[in-house]
């Protein structure tokens, strides 16, 4: 799994001002480790071990990569609902690379593509975060450019397991930022039986949980539960499967479905659901959520599909016309460093794909909670598949759409 | 108009009547009516996802249409048009007693404290008040757990939140205001002789309302229905934030369509359709309204004969019964009064809410965590420079203000440079403070929103210009040169009110594509042009369409209530055409233009869905950088940006409001025009 015949490569490719850069302000907001790091770095140098650390901050052992390149100007990126530490795109990343980010959200990979395709080139936006099988389409289409590899060396100190994916063999297009998976929670005092597999889930949904049931609002996770649940494969496409799946979806489930919400976190605390389908990432906030509201975590139970679910994987990738396309590589790069990218696993909550991870966990964010909900096991691993776009994709496309307009009905 | 008005007009002017409509005419052609022609043509498309637009124009179908008459869509028209309409009557019905009791029942003073309490939550996010809603609405929320505490509703609190209850109250709340101000302007304009009037013949209060104050409030209570149902009919915010999918609207319906659904087609005749339930359900109102005044003629020798009668039987008593009711009118005035409270602090409820959450310790806007904190406040403040900067200002203008004083006392200075004073030190303040320049980037740590602040009033006032200029050019030619061309112009201004914003922005969306390759257009939209970006210039030309139609109609309405012998005077005594214009019809609208100007600006300030689709990552508005954050969490700090955008919108119109009154523009003349002409 790593590659230690790499040789740690740590270079200060950041101008003189970088020093001055870290202001009362820099070092005041960022409690965190990787606040530090920009310190370390800018103090020690070539020095990559954390115990020379002037304050507490450790730097995770091991072989790294951690190269900064300065860029200025401003940085603008489109990407998935409050997926990045705001810190990262935000002061830290002014102090560490010089760059002012502004960020923009999308709602689906298709509202990206449209937004892409609509602007003919002047979107504006640098850095743009499709899951991973969207991208043949994007890059076919013309809407992102390849990468300048030799900007982004930290690519490294990716688990090689993340990199070469089938949309982007050579990661010429895009690198992993993060990967998940999907499952559902349930209030187990609404819902008192417990649930295991996408059966039990739609089964409640349309008992105990009808009315007060959410499910993500991309189609794929909804035409993919189905699949799941009767054990198809979700990147078929034979026609009668399909009918099945639009039965299913738009006559019987359509009607128990209180919200189609890609990030029911908020809506679960505020006690608007008592079932809903979940990224790993969102549920794991939502225990956080219920407690600041006054609410028992408690009784929320949280489980992945079983027999089978996704892993899907959203990558950075770099806009056809980028206003700022050396600041995009120097950010990508830059978020690469094991304790950045740690740094914003804490805030989102997904598996950013670091080799080593373990290792870094316990040295970068030991107190880390609901680790189970980021971190999954062999066999867990084992029962997740990918996505693929086929030539069905228009037909699910419009079940999901049917679907909801029937939702509403 | 009369011929002797045509004789002067071949006078002055020998080019087309609608000379001073062409720069209008031009824009809508340009941005409205061709875009719009492409959509209508998608409609007739198919879907091809592998597209870069993503449709297929080789065959040309009309299943399109006929998918939208599938039960599945079509039920969502029918239960957006019962929400409009519902929530149309319930307006009405809440607001009508508020603007009765403000134009009948208050004085002056207090008359013009109830109008301010009206529009001041228009001037707070239209999003972040919609989102606010969450926090009564939540069942896990105080007030929820505290109407459990009593059993009014059972454990698991109030169900409400993601129905499309949610939506129905929300959407009453939303355009209340819009409703309340026409209400009052027609009903301030009537003549009190004439409520005496009917009272003196013996009419009772209730004879009276309906006989006479009710018909004359007609005009109102139309401009309150159009200016209240048609954008509800379109509304895609306030279904998208509280409404799940039972409360999903037409607007979101659609919207879904031209993104995540990727079909084009379906969207665009859903769109179509959309106009023409406007349009029919606006028909068949007029028909109401035209058809029970008629019945009530009809039925009027029979009501007169009644009403006789009743009157000679009763004349004995009348005097009697005045003093009666004299003495009930107080009870009257009471429940008015309270109702008039009530409904202010229905409006207020959410704004309260926005600036206490924006105090919230937690990490969701919507969350209440039970703990003050003013930690969102110092994440989007850099506090020294933002202190700093208040108190540069703070000094700057009052030591204006001072000088003022003291010169007026020595008497030195022209009159009309002190009465400038005050308004001088003021910008000097912002020129000081760079107020002009970078301060966002200052004040701001969280550039983000410092960024989204000063893009929507950019935006905002350059849409502003926009429509003003075009919609007072046009209202003028409208109201002094009227022709065959009025019909055909009016016609496409009507039909930019009922173009549901979604489709306004995916047609401009792909018209900026298309005339990329156009020399001046292509280089205006791609590179914009001096400070300003391409995405600025297209939120301007997205924002500009609904408002400069706004401002033609106010316009117009204003100089058809107006003589034009003053014109006609100037012209006979040699006047050109041009200084008539800037000496004598500009002046007559100064104030429609002024209030139109401000409902145009406040209209784009709020503007979520055009902008959201035309703006580029530079150009990104306070809406919707708010939209986006409203797909997953929104933080505390959107309730901060929200009280600073408010902030600061209230000192743009307090500026306003001091120069108004030194250049003498009367502040109720400007109300009234406001709402309705």
């Amino acid at each position: 799994m790593t590659t230690n015949d790499k040789i740690p490569q740590l270079r200060m490719l950041a101008p003189e001002s970088f020093h001055e850069k870290l202001t009362r302000r820099a070092i005041f907001k960022m409690g965190s480790a990787a606040a530090g790091l920009a310190l370390v770095v800018a103090a020690c140098g070539g020095d990559d071990n954390g115990s020379s650390a002037p304050d507490d901050s450790p730097l995770a052992s091991g072989d790294w990569s951690r190269v900064i390149n300065a860029a200025s100007g401003t940085l603008a990126m489109y990407t998935w609902g409050d997926y990045n530490d705001p810190l990262l795109v935000g002061e830290q990343a002014e102090d560490a690379i010089g760059v002012s980010m502004k960020v923009d959200y999308f709602n689906s990979n298709e509202d990206l593509i449209i937004k892409l395709a609509t602007s003919g080139g002047n979107s504006g936006f640098d850095i743009v975060v499709p899951t991973g099988p969207y991208i043949p389409q994007m890059i076919e289409k013309g809407l992102i450019q390849k990468f300048d590899t030799s900007l982004i060396p930290n690519m490294v100190n990716v688990d090689p397991a993340y990199l070469a994916q089938a949309w982007d063999p050579n990661n010429e297009y895009s690198v992993c930022k993060n990967w998940g998976t999907t499952g559902f929670m349930w209030d187990s005092t609404v819902i008192t039986k417990d649930l295991a597999t996408w059966q039990d889930f739609f089964d409640a949904c349309m008992n105990e949980a009808s009315g007060n049931c959410s499910v993500i609002d991309t189609g794929p996770n909804v035409w993919g539960a189905w699949c799941w649940a009767n054990g198809k494969d979700w990147n078929g496409t034979d026609a009668a499967d399909l009918d099945a799946c639009e039965a299913f979806l738009v006559d019987e489930l359509a009607q128990h479905i209180k919200k189609f919400d890609s990030y029911p976190s908020t809506a679960i605390a505020e006690g608007a659901y008592a079932l809903s389908m979940a990224w790993n990432g969102d549920a794991r906030q939502a225990y956080f959520r219920i407690a600041e509201a006054g609410g028992d975590p408690t009784v929320w139970k949280w489980a992945l599909g079983t027999p089978t679910t996704e892993l899907w994987m959203d990558n950075y990738c770099i806009a056809a016309g980028a206003p700022n396309a050396e600041a995009a590589h120097a950010w990508i790069n830059w978020d690469l460093i094991p304790e950045i990218s740690i740094q914003d696993l804490a805030y989102h909550g997904y598996h950013t794909g670091m080799k080593e991870m373990p290792t870094l966990i316990s040295e970068l964010a030991p107190d880390l909670e609901f680790g189970d909900m980021i971190f999954f096991d062999e066999s867990q691993v084992a029962t997740m598949s990918t996505q693929e776009i086929t030539s069905a994709i228009d037909r699910q496309v419009d079940i999901i759409n049917k679907m909801k307009a029937k939702a509403g009905a | 108009m009369t011929t002797a008005v045509t004789s002067s007009d071949r006078r002055r002017w020998r080019g087309p009547k609608f000379a001073l409509a062409i720069p209008s005419i031009i824009w809508y052609l340009l941005f409205f009516v061709i875009p719009i022609l492409f959509i209508v043509v998608y409609s007739f498309g198919t879907k091809d996802a592998s597209k870069l637009l993503p449709v297929d124009l080789g065959k040309l179908t009309t299943d399109n249409y006929s998918e939208v008459f599938d039960e599945t869509f079509f039920k969502t028209f029918k239960s957006t048009l019962r929400i409009a309409i519902v929530a149309t009557l319930l307006c009405l019905a809440i607001g009508l007693p508020v603007a009765y009791f403000a134009a009948f029942k208050v004085s002056e003073k207090w008359r013009a404290t109830i109008l301010a309490l009206v529009v001041i939550p228009s001037f707070t996010s239209f999003l972040i008040r919609t989102v606010s809603w969450r926090i009564p609405l939540a069942p896990n929320g105080e007030f929820s757990r505290w109407l459990s505490d009593l059993g009014i509703v059972g454990d698991r609190g109030i169900q409400l939140l993601e129905t499309q209850m949610a939506v129905q109250i929300a959407i009453v709340y939303n355009y209340l205001g819009f409703m309340i101000l026409p209400l009052f302007v027609a009903l301030d304009r009537i003549d009190v002789r004439m409520r005496e009037a009917s009272k003196d013949l013996g009419a009772g209060r209730i004879a009276t309302f309906f006989g006479v104050t009710l018909p004359l409030a007609g005009p109102g209570i139309v401009a309150g229905v159009l200016l209240t149902f048609i954008p509800m009919c379109g509304d895609y915010v306030t279904a998208t934030v509280l409404g799940g999918a039972k409360g999903n609207m037409i607007g979101s319906m659609i919207a879904s369509q031209f993104s995540q659904a990727q079909n084009w087609p379906l969207g665009s005749a859903m769109a179509i359709l959309m106009i023409g339930a406007v349009l029919l359900a606006l028909t068949v109102g007029a028909l109401v309204v035209w058809i029970v005044p008629w019945l009530l003629r009809v039925a009027q020798p029979v009501t007169q004969a009644v009403r006789r009668s009743m009157h000679a039987r009763t004349t004995a008593r009348v005097r009697h019964e005045r003093v009666e009711q004299s003495r009930r009118f107080d009870g009257m005035k009471l429940s008015m009064g309270a109702w008039a409270v009530l409904v202010l602090l229905f409006m207020f409820i959410p704004i309260a809410l926005v600036f206490r959450h924006s105090f919230n310790g937690g990490s969701s806007f919507s969350i209440w965590s039970g703990e003050t904190s003013v930690k969102w406040w110092g994440e989007l403040f850099d506090g020294g420079v933002a202190w700093a900067m208040l108190i540069r200002f703070f000094v700057i203008t009052a030591g204006a203000l001072l000088l003022r004083r003291v010169l007026n006392k020595v008497g030195v200075g022209s009159k009309r440079l002190l009465n400038w004073l005050g308004a001088l030190g003021f910008i000097a303040a912002f020129v000081v403070n760079g107020l002009l320049t970078d301060w966002y980037r200052e004040i701001f740590d969280f550039t983000g929103i410092g960024d989204a602040i000063r893009n929507s009033f950019v935006a905002a006032f350059g849409a502003t210009v926009i429509a003003v200029v075009l919609g007072g050019l046009s209202g003028v030619a409208l109201a002094r040169r009227p022709g065959v061309w009025t019909k055909i112009f009016m016609a496409i201004v009507f039909l930019i009110l009922v173009t549901p914003e979604v489709m306004d922005a995916i047609a401009l969306v792909t018209w900026f594509q298309r005339v990329q390759d156009v020399p001046v257009l292509g280089y205006l939209f791609q590179n914009g042009i001096g400070p300003f970006s391409g995405g600025m210039h297209k939120l301007w030309v997205g924002q500009s369409l609904y408002a400069s139609a706004v401002v033609t109609l106010i316009v117009r309405a204003r100089l058809a209530g107006l003589d034009e012998s003053l014109e006609e005077a100037a012209a006979d005594l040699g006047a050109t055409p041009a200084r008539a214009f800037r000496q004598i019809t500009l002046p007559l609208i100064s104030a429609a233009l002024i209030a139109s100007g401000l409902l145009s600006f406040t209209l784009c300030l709020d503007n979520a869905v055009i902008s959201t689709l035309v703006s580029e990552a530079g150009s990104t508005t306070f809406p919707v950088a708010l939209l986006g954050a409203t797909k997953s969490t929104i933080k505390p700090f959107w309730g901060v940006g929200a009280v600073m955008l408010f902030a600061m919108t209230m000192a743009a119109l307090a500026f306003v409001a001091v120069v108004l009154r030194r250049s003498g523009e009367s502040s109720s003349d400007i109300a009234a025009t406001l709402a309705g002409g």
